[in-house]
Order: structure tokens, then sequence, then C-alpha cells
């Protein structure tokens, strides 16, 4: 039987760092996932938003070899797609959760930024342009 | 009394099923004209402080929690809808509000040629009414939704002026609109129920870009924050949590109110003099189809064989544009920066008839809509490849979405599913919707000049969707408004042709759809109809 709880075991958590680093490994400038800490608060948090996930989640981690997780993950890829979605939906938006990665790639997050000022005259010649063109409808034919 | 019925349903002069945008702005008239308003809503209102628009899981439960799609969705006052024999999943929202809690916003009138396509296009019908008999509704509507927007674009024949100034169009939009201008072609700041400054019940918008699952703020003009606070000041008795399963009638044929569940699972009944359905394109013509009685074998208001046929739900596909520079494409509002209507109208020469309206709008952040990707290569999207991608996309790109124009056909069509249920036991819609010939001719058409539109705006890869599975927003058609009562379920009104008490003030009355964003339209519909049940108040039939 699948678990809903969200909650991982030591063992767990250990060898789901393993196989979410064969995903998101370091690269590119970029930490692995399990050194922007996916496997440790990150996954928790995105467990947490995503109950729906949990069982499947799980489910996955008890796929597989221990000890190679590679391959682990290249037959979760072949043999188990809908398990395989939620371990690299869970792990990729656990690991854009960090805010050393938001940095990295330059996201602040959906940040607050009210608007400050007026920016039609930075394109108002442009709109002089289509308005010069003229009219681009069929106008109401009155019978 | 009957058993069913409390103290609480005692009888209304107007009952309302649903609270989404038509029934709030009709709710607000009846309630200011003294009506005794009751609206029975199978859902409940949504506190600002729910949406996760502003925690760093937003991402993440945007593709479930908030998700447009209730079969994906799956909360407790979502209905299953049966799409197995549909191109698209139709999207809504099932609460105080309706869809507007998950909608975009965009605040654009239908043009001309939309109420015409018959005469001017000769397919499809003529709409009984025309763009001038609606525009005074139109600009009402745009003042009482806090519209931000320019005047004079000459898309429209008039320059309505908008109670808000434009929202800024951010670096996408500035990008995008370069590129129109390189071809000589149409574009226009888009019009949105969103605004820069705070306006009546609205707060001002911070552009934190997730209007479309929900906003935090209270920004966005959706109609719980609109009106329906004034609609209960004003003394409508807005009942959550009611799912409605039967319009009843009486001898006289007359509707006498609505059957319904509460949450406690409780059957009730909730009497009133005149009925308006405000329950969606798929919601009214299930419940209609569900009112079935000896004087109605077909379902209520149906004797044209049309309640549930010709379902129009504006196919949508996507040019994605990728540039080099950084566009902060995350910076909202989710709203749209511009549009166009350089393809709007029927040119012979293309192929095809009528044509789409396109929009730029923000591209979030880097999670999107992302799947697993368990159908593309491991190395293709995994390991450094999902870091080079990552960077590459994030924040520097944008896409011209496409909203085409769907013809109504009677075989794209809204049923009751023979064995799908909703959580009450009440049957479900199944929906039967096919692309036609015509909406890929016109798709394949304007997906090539979004293509274009990109190049010129100097975009370093182009992405193209050709039709989005996801992309039923807009639900229309299926209880159409006309002069002639066997080609036609309701009055140019709205109100039906073989109940005189019973009215349709949702998309469920389009004729055609244009391909402009309906909301705007079905609220100006629904003020022009309520206006004039209000005037004939005298006149109106109702159950002794």
């Amino acid at each position: 039987m699948s678990s809903t709880n969200a909650s991982l075991s030591e063992a767990e958590r250990a060898l789901y760092g393993s196989r979410a680093d064969v995903l998101i490994p370091g690269a590119e400038g970029m930490p692995s996932a399990t050194q922007a800490g996916t496997h440790t608060s990150l996954i928790d948090d995105a467990l947490a938003a995503r109950p729906d996930l949990v069982a499947d989640f799980k489910a996955s981690l008890a796929l597989g070899s221990v000890e190679d997780p590679a391959a682990a993950i290249a037959e979760l890829h072949a043999k188990q797609p809908v398990l395989f979605d939620a371990f690299s939906v869970l792990t990729s938006g656990a690991y854009l959760m960090s805010p050393d990665v938001k940095q990295i790639i330059g996201y602040p997050g959906q940040e607050e930024r009210p608007v400050t000022g007026d920016d039609v005259g930075d394109y108002i010649g442009l709109l002089e342009n289509v308005a010069a063109r003229g009219p681009v409808y069929r106008p109401t034919v009155v019978s | 009394m009957t058993p069913e019925e409390t103290k609480d349903s005692a009888k209304a002069d107007v009952l309302i099923v649903g609270a989404g945008p038509s029934s709030a702005f009709a709710a607000v008239e009846l309630s200011k004209a003294g009506f005794d308003v009751v609206v029975l809503e199978q859902g409940d209102w949504t506190r600002r402080t729910e949406f996760a628009g502003a925690t760093k899981e937003w991402e993440l439960k945007a593709q479930k929690d908030w998700h447009p799609n209730p079969n994906r969705r799956g909360r407790p006052a979502d209905y299953p809808i049966d799409t197995t024999d549909s191109d698209v999943n139709p999207l809504m929202f099932n609460g105080v509000g309706g869809s507007s809690i998950l909608y975009a916003a965009h605040w654009v009138r239908m043009l001309p040629s939309d109420f015409q396509v018959r005469t001017m296009d000769g397919i499809a019908d003529d709409w009984p009414i025309t763009y001038e008999e609606l525009a005074p509704y139109y600009g009402r509507t745009e003042v009482a939704m806090g519209v931000s927007g320019l005047a004079g674009d000459p898309a429209y024949p008039d320059e309505a002026p908008y109670p808000n100034p434009p929202m800024p169009l951010n670096k996408i939009g500035h990008k995008a609109a370069l590129g129109m201008d390189k071809l000589g072609w149409h574009w226009w700041p888009g019009p949105q129920a969103i605004s820069a400054r705070p306006y009546r019940h609205m707060q001002a918008c911070v552009r934190r870009g997730t209007c479309l699952t929900g906003c935090p703020e209270g920004a966005k003009g959706s109609v719980d924050i609109t009106h329906w606070t004034d609609a209960i000041a004003n003394g409508t008795r807005l009942v959550t949590g009611a799912r409605v399963r039967e319009i009843t009638t009486n001898s006289q044929g007359l509707a006498t109110g609505a059957a319904y569940v509460d949450r406690a699972g409780v059957e009730r009944h909730q009497a009133a003099d005149v009925v308006i359905l405000c329950a969606n394109g798929i919601g009214t013509p299930r419940l209609l189809l569900l009112s079935k009685s000896a004087a109605h074998p077909d379902g209520l208001g149906n004797s044209s064989g049309l309640v549930g046929r010709n379902l129009m739900m504006h196919p949508y596909a996507a040019a994605s544009g990728v540039y080099d520079e950084p566009l902060e494409s995350w910076l909202g509002p989710s709203g749209h920066a511009i549009q166009t209507f350089e393809f709007y109208e029927t040119k012979q020469e293309r192929g095809f008839v009528r044509g789409a309206k396109w929009q730029v709008m923000p591209s979030g952040g880097p999670l999107g809509l992302r799947a697993g990707y368990s159908d593309s290569a491991l190395d293709d999207v995994w390991g450094e490849n999902f870091h080079k991608r990552i960077r590459k996309v994030t924040g520097h790109t944008f896409e011209w979405g496409i909203t085409a124009e769907d013809l109504p056909d009677p075989d794209n069509r809204v049923v009751i599913d023979p064995t799908l249920t909703d959580s009450d036991g009440i049957p479900s819609p199944k929906i039967v919707y096919k692309s036609s010939e015509n909406t890929r001719k016109l798709m394949d058409f304007n997906l090539a000049r979004a293509v274009e539109a990109h190049e010129a705006s100097g975009a370093s890869e182009i992405h193209v969707t050709p039709l989005m599975r996801d992309c039923g927003w807009h639900i229309m058609g299926t209880a159409r408004m006309g002069v002639d009562p066997t080609t036609s379920v309701i009055d140019k009104w709205n109100r039906s042709h073989d109940v005189p008490n019973l009215y349709v003030f949702d998309a469920s009355s389009f004729v055609t759809c244009g391909s402009a964003n309906p909301t705007a339209t079905i609220t100006a519909l629904s003020l022009r109809a309520v206006e004039h049940l209000i005037a004939e108040r005298r006149n109106q039939e109702t159950p002794r």
C-alpha cells in the first residue's frame, strides 16, 4: 500500500538525494540538487504543497536499485512515467524554491513591484504609427 | 411550504444560479432596484490569504490547487466533466466570483463584425443585436471593473475612455511592440480589469504576475471583490455550498424555483418568481437538460433542441519566443501587455473565415506548467540540459497567445453523461467538441504570422504549440440568443422562448464568439438584459 504520509525517514531522504542529483547534477555553474538542499527542507516543503503527489513520490523511492541511482532513475523514466513525473516535478519544484538557485538564475520570484510611473511616453510614437494606418475593423452593416 | 423548504428559503423575487460575473452584475442592479434576490452558488468564498502567489510554493500549487481545469483541480465544489470526446478541456472556477477568480482579467470588447457574421461572411448567424446597441453597456462594465487601458484603438469605431490609465507594457510588451511596428501590424496596450492604483473595492496592482492563480493583493477585478459585497449590502442573499440539481416548473410551464443540495447533503428548494441561469456555458445547459418534465421532455427551454449545442471554446495556440536579453518576463500583470487585431477579420485570400486575437502575456516562473517530461529523453531535459534550459528561458521568454474564433457547430455540444456524477449524485456533463478544418487553417496561418512577429522582435528561438488542450477558458453558445424560437433558445433580452420567467445571462447566450475574451461581453449583455427585466417588471409573467 502506498503511503500518504509526507515525512521521510533518514534512509528515504538519503536515497532521494542521490536520485535527485541524477536529474539535477552540479553543472553549468549551478549547484546540484543536494547542494541546494533539495533533499532536506525543500522536498518537505514541496511535498506539503502537493499532498496529491506524496503517494507516487514514495512509491518512486521504493522502486529500482538503492545502490545505483542513475539506473533507478532510468528505470523509473522508462517504465513508470506517472511516478517519474511525480518525482521530477517535486524535485525541480523543490530545487527552484532555493533562494540560492533563484539568485544564480536571476529570478527574484513573483516579486512585488508596484507601478511607480507611466511608460506611455516610451511607446506613444509607435502607437501613432498604428493610428496612422487607420481602422482595422469592419463597421456594422446598417440594413 | 414543501418539506424541503425552510424559513431561509422564503420565496424570492429573483433566483440566480451561480455567482460569477454575469450573476454579480445582475444581482447588483436587481437589489439596487429593490428586488429580493437569492443566489445559489455551489462553491464558497475564496479568501485572499488562500492564494499561493506570494509564497515560494506558488508554482507547485498552481499545477493542482489553483489549476483552471476542474477535473485536475478536483475541489469539493467542482463537478467532473467527461472530456474523452473533446479536443479541448474546459476551464473554470466554481465559487463566489466564478471563473473571474482565476481569469487573466482581459477586458476586451467584441468588434462590430462579431455581431454580423452571417451578413458579412455568409456563415453562422447574426446576433439579434449590434455592437452599437451593446457599446454603452461595455462602457459601464469598464467603469465597474476599473479597467485600465488607452483610448483610441483603431480596432474599434468609438473612443471609449477607460477609468484607469494603461498598466506598463513592461519589457515584454515593448519588445513585442517593436516587432509589430517593424511589420506594420496593429497592436495596442491590452485593456484589463487590473489597475496600478486603488479603485473602489480593488487594491493597487503590485505586478506579482500570479493573476491566473488568484490575486493575493485583491487587485484583480474579480467580481467577488468588485460586486458581491455591494450586492449583499443591498440585501441580496448569497447562499454558498448550494448545488442546484433542477429548475422546477408548474403546470403552466413557468419556472417556480430550483431544487438544490446543501453541503450537509440536505435537499432544499428555493422558490422564486423569476429564475436567471448564470452557471456558465456548461453548467447552464447541464441544468436545463437535467430539468426534464412531462411538459419539457427534452429539457427545460429546449423546444428548439439547441440547448447544449453549438458549444464554442476559443481554441488557443501559442508561439513562444526566447530572447537573448533579460526581459523580466515573470513581471505582472498577467493580464496582457499588448494585444493585436491585425488578423481578426476575414480576408478571403487566406482560405478561411474569421480570425484571431493575439496577446502578449508574462511567462511566469522557471517551473511554469512544467510536466515531468516523462515523454522526453532523459538527457534532453535533465542533467546539464536542465540548467542550460532554465538559465536560457527564465526571464527571457514571452508568448504570443492566439485566441481563435470558433464557429458554431451543432455537433459540438454539452450532453448529460450516462454514468458520471458529481459528489451529490447529480449527473455530470459530457462535452463533445472537435476543431473544424476552418479552425486548423486559421491556427496554421496565425501561428506562422506569430513566428514572424517574434522574428521581427529579434527572438533567438521560437517554439510553437499548435493547439493547447487546457485552453477552454471561454465556454459559449450552448443556449444561443435569437429571434426565431426554432433556431435559438433565448430571445434578444436573454429570456427563454419557451419559459417566460426563465433567463440565461452567461456566455451560453452567444450566437457566435468572435475571438475577443468574452467577460466584457458577458457582463455587458447581463447589464442590458437585467435593465430590461427591471423596466418590464410589471409585464413579467410569474407563477401564481
